[in-house]
């Protein structure tokens, strides 16, 4: 939907709650620059949600928000978990429909959208846990891969099944007690990040978001990539505070503990070659629309 | 076994759904009320003297009408404002669909998981839901049916709602007017609002403007 | 009931987005659904059921098909790839298993396509999680059903036990006697599941083999017509394109606080997807003149069936005719919304009634016994089951035990 759109019938708007005249006045639909930084002087997508205080999913998904190329132009499928606590408040369709299956909903949604609206890029985004993702989902997760569906696959990793009490998940680190391992984690953190490129994935990104403009930069990569090319992966560490034991304070630590040398969550970065000159391309392209833009003088002060 | 009505409530605990009931949707160029089907236009008079005689008449825009999404929506909300202003009634809206409770002033808004809440609130007698989807039309109508005294009534750009008292079908922004003109026609007959009076709620992130 | 439903001359209302008479891309015609199905000549053309399915899909103006292979939906699905390279469809492929296949197809229906599939028997169950889903979020998916054993051991052959499993899924569910019933429930389907005050997932049932593999003469349309496609912005629920208001929306927030607020509405959810399967019999009854089809119900003696049964008991009806015997008949066309009041009116005169089934839970008569009164009328029998073909004169047996009058077991025949 074109930013023109999502506006408000002048004859009704003043019945309207302010979120909703926010939402069209200062959100940042359509405007070719967003990003991170406009979160705090512009209208968030994500109007509330009931995530515990400090949870570092909450931030992830205000900077994934923050950071999509064409909010106006995007779904989002989820899947059962945390984050379908955060959904229903995105201004951005999105869809939960069971636990597992959100990468065959966005096959189907992505290739009817591609064929309504051939002229439009209507991007599809992915967005679901862990479990979601590497256990119940997993087949799904990488069939979609290895059918080359052009669409980003976002896995928010915690490293365990938060929602339903702090449960063993695949991308558990070996030895971790939890509920449903109570001696300890048997077998090692699965790989998805290398199976992912393994299975087809155009560009895969492991990292924290501890830092903003490293999210932003793997998400906006993430959707140009798989809308040319094909399917892209991005594994996000947003540790389960309340699982782990920590306050909520500490997500940050936690997650800058996670990415220095030696952790589990250093960041790494993968593209094909194709992708790689596909971004190098449009940053070139970018740079020099800057620059022109730079050099043209305001006509008025 | 005598056919059921759709009447105010409060209805049950959990009250049936009309069509569980065997009342039957309206075809084209009818209405339904209380669930016995009628010619469109009785309709409208019957609504225009509900609307006039209720103590807080309210109509409910939904999405479809409250966001511009084409001309056609625009057309309809200035449709609806002059209705309001012809009865006069209330404009509560339905922005959205998801569940807001708690985080929700009942009084200004209504939600389709909880509509009980603002009819209790403001304790409105009569009712109009228009461009809300059907199927969340369908929900509120029932819940309000199950535990408010509020006539309901719906004008439905589809099929219609037996879970309303009253609904109209196939809509457009001349069944809005010709609703308006049921109303203008009362009055002029001397038919009198008995609204108490009012005025539209309006708010900023620090709560109501008055 | 507040309104007469059953006059079959009502007319069924179109999606109205295209304009009648244009062409698509395949040089078909959309034509009014009342044209293409009281106005059309139909001609005899000699298929095999898969082939039938084939011939629906083509007029059909789906947009989304997904295909996994399972016995015996196979070739059909197969064949409505060739439709799809054909450019009949806009989007076709095979997905990795049922339960991603019916999620793949839950996917293009939120984006606004007409989808259709097919599974059969442990596919059927593999997917089962989704019907709910489907039905819960008012996705008017067709799925074509062609039935087989689902149970250990593992058997390929005809069975209707899946149906029990599917009763309650909240799809409208029917169930076809020949290929002709399955041609015209394909298209009729798609109507009737589509108009908005129904919008629910549709299971077309078939009698695997039995009607999927064997050939018949079915009347069909000419092929230069077709359906008008779905219309997303007709549906009762936001269409998932960004395209229509709200944009703030999720299909479907979750309702599970544990407060009242969140019991009452999933309840009056629960009800409005029954409600709303109520609503399709105002649709259903014109296009397939009636839930049921009777003969002779002034006959003492009744089947009552549905599916190949029916026409086993056509027979069966024939042969005890010949000894005198007369028996009357009622065929189930739709398992859900059940013919509740027709049922009861059709058996109100029967003092005997028999439900022969292609199962072992006899689903479909303790669906009947639950209606009728005097119940104890009614005869959960003859079951066949695991592929057994159910000779007409096991019918005949049942009937004439049942009078007790003396008969001899077919089981001996050939000694």
């Amino acid at each position: 939907m074109s930013k023109e759109k999502i506006t408000l019938c002048e004859d009704l708007a003043d019945i309207m709650p302010p979120e909703y005249h926010e939402l069209v006045a200062t959100a940042t639909y359509g405007k070719e620059d967003r990003g991170w930084k406009d979160i705090g002087n512009s209208k968030e997508l994500i109007e509330q949600h009931s995530l515990c205080a400090g949870c570092p999913e909450s931030i992830a998904f205000r900077y994934i928000l923050a950071s999509l190329p064409n909010p106006e132009d995007t779904v989002f499928v989820g899947s059962t978990g945390c984050t379908s606590l955060v959904f229903p408040h995105v201004a951005v369709q999105n869809i939960h429909s069971l636990f597992g299956n959100q990468n065959a909903i966005a096959s189907g949604l992505k290739r009817t959208l591609k064929c309504r609206f051939p002229d439009v890029e209507k991007d599809v985004v992915v967005l679901a846990g862990d479990g979601a993702t590497v256990d119940i989902g997993l087949d799904m997760t990488m069939q979609s891969w290895f059918r080359q569906e052009k669409f980003t696959t976002i896995c928010f990793d915690n490293e365990l099944y938060a929602n339903t009490g702090g449960q063993e998940s695949g991308l558990m680190q070996k030895g971790f007690v939890a509920k449903m391992a109570p001696a300890g984690k048997t077998f090692d953190k699965v790989r998805l990040p290398e199976i992912a490129r393994e299975a087809g994935c155009h560009y895969v990104a492991l990292l924290t978001v501890s830092k903003p403009n490293r999210v932003e930069r793997a998400i906006r990569n993430a959707v140009y990539i798989a809308r040319e090319l094909g399917p892209t992966y991005v594994q996000l560490y947003t540790p389960c505070i309340l699982e782990i034991g920590k306050q909520s304070m500490e997500g940050l630590d936690e997650m800058k503990d996670a990415e220095s040398i030696g952790g589990r969550f250093v960041m790494k970065e993968y593209m094909t070659d194709e992708a790689k000159k596909m971004i190098e391309d449009r940053e070139a392209e970018e740079k020099a629309k800057r620059k022109a833009a730079k050099g043209k003088k305001p006509v008025s002060a | 076994m005598s056919q059921y009505q759709v009447k105010p409530g409060p209805e049950a605990f959990l009250p049936p759904s009309a069509a569980s009931m065997g009342i039957v949707l309206p075809d084209p160029g009818e209405c339904h009320i209380e669930g016995r089907i009628a010619p469109e236009e009785e309709g409208y008079e019957y609504a225009a003297r509900k609307l006039l005689g209720a103590k807080v008449p309210t109509l409910f825009p939904g999405p479809l009408v409250l966001w511009k999404w084409n001309e056609k929506a625009a057309k309809k909300a200035a449709a609806i404002r002059a209705l309001s202003e012809a009865i006069p009634a209330r404009l509560i809206p339905m922005a959205d669909y998801r569940p807001k409770y708690p985080k929700i002033d009942p009084e200004a808004e209504i939600n389709p998981n909880h509509p009980n809440l603002t009819i209790w609130h403001n304790k409105i007698d009569v009712c109009i839901f228009i461009g809300v989807h059907c199927h969340q039309a369908n929900l509120a109508l029932k819940i309000i049916r199950g535990g408010t005294d509020c006539f309901t009534m719906a004008m439905c750009a589809q099929a219609g709602h037996e879970d309303a008292c009253l609904s109209f079908r196939d809509i457009g922004v001349e069944s809005i007017m010709k609703l308006m003109d049921a109303v203008n026609k009362l009055k002029k007959e001397g038919v009198k609002s008995q609204a108490v009076p009012f005025k539209q709620i309006s708010m900023n992130r620090k709560g109501r403007v008055d | 009931m507040n309104k007469q439903v059953d006059s079959p001359k009502d007319k069924i209302i179109r999606s109205q987005h295209v304009k009648l008479g244009t062409k698509n891309k395949k040089d078909q015609t959309f034509t009014d659904v009342n044209t293409m199905f009281y106005d059309t000549e139909m001609t005899p053309n000699f298929l095999t059921g898969s082939e039938v399915i084939r011939a629906a899909i083509k007029i059909a103006s789906v947009g989304t098909s997904v295909a996994y292979p399972i016995t015996p939906q196979s070739e059909a699905a197969a064949l409505i790839g060739e439709l799809y390279s054909e450019g009949y469809l806009d989007e076709y492929f095979r997905g990795e298993s049922e339960f991603a296949v019916m999620g793949q197809c839950a996917g293009a229906s939120f984006a606004g396509h007409r989808v259709f599939t097919t599974t059969a028997g442990p596919g059927t169950l593999r997917a089962m999680e989704n019907f709910p889903m489907w039905a819960g979020s008012r996705l008017p998916i067709q799925v074509c059903v062609t039935m087989r054993g689902i149970n250990s051991p593992l058997s390929i052959q005809p069975d209707t036990l899946e149906a029990h499993f599917l009763l309650e899924s909240g799809m409208l569910m029917w169930h076809a006697e020949t290929a002709q019933d399955l041609f015209d429930f394909i298209l009729k389907g798609f109507i009737v599941a589509e108009q908005p005050d129904v919008h629910l997932p549709i299971a077309t049932m078939c009698d695997g083999f039995f009607v999927t593999h064997t050939k018949d003469t079915v009347l069909l349309p000419p092929d230069d017509i077709c359906l008008t496609p779905y219309d997303p912005y007709k549906s009762p629920v936001p269409c998932m394109d960004m395209e229509c208001p709200p944009v703030r929306m999720m299909r479907d927030p979750f309702i599970m606080k544990s407060n009242y607020i969140s019991y009452m509405t999933h309840a009056s959810w629960q009800q409005e997807i029954r409600a709303a399967m109520e609503r399709s019999r105002k649709h259903t009854i014109p296009l397939l003149d009636g839930l049921i089809d009777t003969h002779d119900l002034d006959r003492e003696i009744l089947i009552v069936s549905s599916g190949t049964a029916v026409s086993q008991g056509r027979e069966a009806i024939r042969l005890l005719e010949e000894e005198g015997i007369k028996v009357g008949l009622v065929k189930i066309k739709t398992i859900r919304p059940f013919p509740h009041e027709e049922v009861k009116e059709a058996t109100k005169n029967a003092k005997h009634i028999f439900v022969p089934e292609f199962n072992m839970a006899g689903w479909l008569a303790r669906e009947i016994k639950a209606i009728v009164p005097d119940n104890h009328r009614v005869v959960a029998g003859p079951h066949v089951a695991g592929g057994m073909t159910m000779p007409s004169e096991v019918i005949v047996e049942e009937i004439k035990k049942y009078l007790g009058m003396k008969v001899s077991s077919i089981s001996n025949r050939g000694s």
